[in-house]
């Protein structure tokens, strides 16, 4: 797990003061069939490599982040508040 | 009814060192204000007439803190304030030996934390907000229930300062 973390309010922290929600997936729309729906609650990749995740920095700004890490090597890519970016 | 007895959270005599100080700060009103970042110079100029200093806590978010309890602060209805003045507690934290001191117990880089930089982190276990008053002088804000576990780990940390 990749151990500090730069948040783009706060600077370079430790993991600790995160939360980690999960992977930062496409809502599907709300009528979208029960299956789309069923995928998106409960159906995960589970990749070896790049993954985005939602985090939330609950011991800092409190604001959700979405982290791109690498699940192999730790190294994260990426690291940007939640609301300027729409889920891909 | 009877009158109420305010008891402060943190009844602590201060640890003093040649280059560490810690010691209670009164708790007077300390307000919790959330609004839009365009607007901070309409939040400061109603914080200053109200007697109110404000420190950030995040993007969008600030303190707004004075000794003296019961202020009020007025402000357009675009900010939402939540009253923490019995919520949290602070504690000032001073001397040449400080920045040694908080590094112990937390990763900020208190290298690139100037003066008047205020931010929230963990200390040891503990969500902190910590604020650079001055060069050797810190403002400490912390949850009242969390406020004695804390002291205890900065007395920890101080130890090799403090005389005794």
């Amino acid at each position: 797990m990749a151990s500090l973390i730069t948040c783009p309010h706060c600077g370079q922290r430790p993991k600790e003061e995160f939360a980690i929600k999960g992977a930062a997936l496409a809502r599907p729309a709300p009528d979208a069939p029960q299956g789309e729906w069923y995928d998106y609650v409960f159906l995960r990749t589970n990749p070896r490599g790049r993954y985005e995740e939602y985090w939330h920095h609950v011991s800092g700004c409190r604001r959700w982040l979405v982290v791109t890490r690498d699940t192999a090597s730790h190294a994260v890519e990426d690291c940007r508040d939640a609301a300027e970016r729409a889920p891909t | 009814m009877p009158d109420l007895i305010h008891r402060p959270a943190l009844t602590k005599e201060p640890l003093v060192g040649e280059r560490i100080r810690l010691a209670p700060m009164p708790e007077g009103t300390l307000l919790e204000v959330r609004g839009p970042q365009a607007e901070l110079p309409a939040l400061e100029a109603a914080a200053d007439a109200a007697g109110l200093v404000i420190r950030t806590n995040g993007p969008d978010q600030w303190f707004a803190i004075s000794g003296q309890p019961m202020l009020r602060l007025d402000l357009p209805d675009i900010f939402s304030v939540t009253d923490q003045s019995h919520g949290r507690v602070r504690i000032a934290m001073e001397g040449a030996a400080v920045d040694d001191v908080l590094a112990k117990g937390m990763a900020v880089d208190l290298f690139d934390f100037k003066i008047g930089a205020a931010t929230t982190a963990l200390i040891g276990h503990i969500t902190t907000h910590i604020a650079r008053l001055d060069r050797d002088r810190f403002e400490l804000t912390v949850l009242r229930s969390f406020a004695e576990s804390l002291w205890h780990d900065l007395e920890t940390m101080s130890a090799e300062f403090l005389d005794r």
